[in-house]
């Protein structure tokens, strides 16, 4: 049984998501292959001469990478509320109209050019997968269009199909390049966290923070497209309007997300699953709590990628997606029944 | 009587060459009952399509409580015109609720949230289509009758003028078509709603409608009562002329075996085979 949504219901929940959230940030700071404690950290920064070990850790490699982890987190789990409700298709996810080919195509030009400078302390893989990512949704948005003026069907073939041509363009460029080469894009390719400098968070969470309120600024739009676009329209939404601008942010934020830790997989699909199945499918909701889910998810995958085989550490993307998808089909079994989602 | 809904001379295709609708035109009364009705194909749901402005004419004018529907944004022509399309069940499950409120997404305020206004729509609208007990539940879990009582409750929450329903009664049994005509007729008397609604139930509609158009089926120019010879294929008129039995047969292409209740005819098609296709008498 499921009441309306109310404004205090929605503040209460998305704050209470919040604080678990900032416990698990927490926590998950503390736990790595160096031993630190809480009240080692609470002691400050000490002296030039006797620095505090445990609190350079925390400060300079554990919470950078766990706020990355969390702006990566929200960032695809906002994107897959969105591309699921706009395309009505529970399979899609952040990448499927052709954002990962397009980052890993940007990702392997970069490697193969040789450049080294930075942009605001990103390198030219991040930048070149950042451009590569917003081309290739651009080129699907306009292959889409011609097939009608959003033709969902036309728009999921169009991804498909750019991604299998730049997939196999990928292909091509990974044979003619040195090992060398090959192994550092797929590296990156299988989606890592690193540790950043609090510029590079500072910029990162503010694009995502942004896209996540304008998205949730049109979710009662996003609610009614649900219905499918005539019925929106008869009910008053300017649909083509709210479609392109959906689809804009979400582009832009995956794209954000991507070149931060390269293509995470799972997290844009099974959070936003999750959130509906415990909550429902109502945008306004949905949206900030896959959010706050989506970050803690990160975080604790990122956790355990740097734990479970310490001192070395595995692929994030490895990790979500070993732990996602079990956890996905349980929560299918166990509600599917009870909400009738699929229906 | 004032005509809420006036189409002059409108003509549509669906690709350049082709022309599905030639020079219809027809105004419908404020608060009155029309229903559509007419073969497959010959383009019932495309008109209803022209009147909720999904799709343009390629000539001609439609003009909603006397403006140009072009002149309308989304958003106001939603609150003139509300539709019910054939059953959609969205991919995820929103409830009962939950979709009749949507009608009123565009009165929503900055925050995105309905106001006590918004509620007490909502609630009349599920009073009126009885949907009360299942109210929580998703839209997935209802039977197709239920469904199409929430669509209609959607469509009244719009608080619109104008309901335009296409087969709102396909795929239901006896019991729940009659109560679908008897929402939409209460909705019609009480609400002073304008009523179109495209059908295949002709003899629900003789009983229901005050207005029937019958689009279709027959060459352009054909003499018969009631039939606007010059413009062509359809007539439009009160449902007693416009449905008679050498109108059907002629229509639709079948034999129909025809008597009277009281007031309106009903008809019942016999095809070949049918026990008493050699009773039916011939004109």
């Amino acid at each position: 049984m499921r009441q309306l949504l109310t404004p205090k219901k929605l503040i209460v929940r998305t704050l209470a998501a919040t604080i678990l959230l900032l416990i698990i940030v927490l926590m998950c700071s503390l736990i790595g292959a160096e031993k630190i404690s809480l009240r080692a950290v609470l002691g400050g920064a000490g002296t030039a001469e006797q620095v505090n070990p445990d609190y350079e850790i925390f400060m300079h490699f554990r919470v950078p990478r766990v706020i990355l982890a969390a702006i990566v987190g929200a960032a695809l789990a906002c994107s897959g509320v969105v591309l699921q409700g706009l395309l009505r298709n529970p399979l899609a996810d952040p990448y499927i109209l052709g954002i990962s080919s397009g980052a890993g195509l940007g990702a392997i030009v970069a490697v193969l050019s040789g450049f080294t400078w930075t942009l605001w302390g990103r390198s030219p893989i991040a930048v070149f997968a950042f451009v590569g990512a917003l081309g290739t949704v651009w080129l699907v948005w306009f292959i889409g269009r011609l097939t009608g003026r959003f033709h969902v069907t036309g728009l999921l073939l169009a991804g498909v199909v750019v991604n299998a041509f730049f997939s196999a363009v990928i292909m091509f460029l990974t044979s003619i390049a040195k090992s060398q080469q090959v192994h550092s894009t797929i590296f990156w390719l299988m989606g890592n966290m690193t540790e950043e400098d609090f510029l590079v968070l500072w910029i990162g969470a503010g694009c995502v923070l942004a896209g996540t309120l304008a998205l949730f600024y049109i979710s009662p739009q996003l609610n009614a497209l649900s219905f499918g676009e005539e019925d929106a329209r008869s009910m008053g939404v300017n649909t083509s309007k709210t479609q392109m601008v959906a689809f804009a942010i979400t582009a832009f934020v995956t794209a954000v997300a991507v070149s931060l830790s390269g293509l995470i997989g799972f997290v844009g699909l099974v959070v936003p699953h999750g959130v509906r199945l415990a909550a429902g499918p109502d945008h306004r909701q949905l949206l900030p709590l896959s959010a706050v889910v989506g970050a803690t998810f990160l975080v604790v995958a990122d956790t355990l990628a740097r734990t479970i085989v310490a001192p070395a550490q595995l692929p994030v993307g490895v990790v979500t997606a070993l732990v996602g998808g079990p956890f996905f089909l349980v929560l299918l079994v166990r509600y599917s029944k009870r909400v009738n989602w699929l229906r | 009587m004032n005509s809420i809904i006036e189409v002059k001379d409108v003509s549509f295709g669906y690709t350049r060459q082709s022309t599905i609708l030639s020079n219809i035109s027809f105004d419908v009364p404020v608060g009155s009952f029309l229903a559509v009705a007419g073969p497959n194909g010959a383009g019932k749901s495309t008109l209803l399509n022209l009147l909720s402005g999904s799709l343009t004419p390629k000539s001609g004018t439609i003009r909603i409580d006397a403006a140009p529907i072009e002149s309308y944004s989304t958003k106001s022509l939603a609150s003139k015109i509300a539709v019910v399309r054939q059953e959609f069940v969205p991919v995820f499950g929103f409830s009962v609720i939950e979709t009749v409120m949507m009608a009123r997404t565009r009165h929503y305020g900055q925050v995105g949230f309905e106001s006590k206004a918004d509620r007490k729509i909502v609630n009349e609208a599920i009073e009126a289509t009885d949907t009360a007990q299942f109210a929580a539940r998703p839209l997935g879990s209802l039977s197709g009758g239920e469904r199409q009582r929430v669509f209609i409750a959607r469509a009244l929450a719009q608080a619109s003028d104008i309901l335009l329903l296409d087969e709102p009664t396909s795929f239901l049994d006896l019991r729940h078509q009659v109560d679908i005509y008897d929402l939409l007729k209460a909705a019609q008397s009480e609400k002073n709603k304008t009523v179109v609604a495209v059908t295949h139930d002709i003899n629900l509609a003789a009983q229901y409608c005050d207005h029937i158009m019958l689009l279709g089926g027959y060459p352009a120019g054909a003499g018969a009562p009631g039939r606007h010879q010059s413009e062509g294929n359809y007539c439009v008129g009160r449902t007693r002329d416009v449905f008679s039995p050498e109108q059907i047969e002629e229509v639709f292409g079948v034999k129909v075996f025809s008597g009277e209740v009281g007031r309106e005819r009903f008809f019942l098609p016999l095809g070949r085979f049918a026990k008493d296709y050699r009773g039916i008498s011939r004109t």
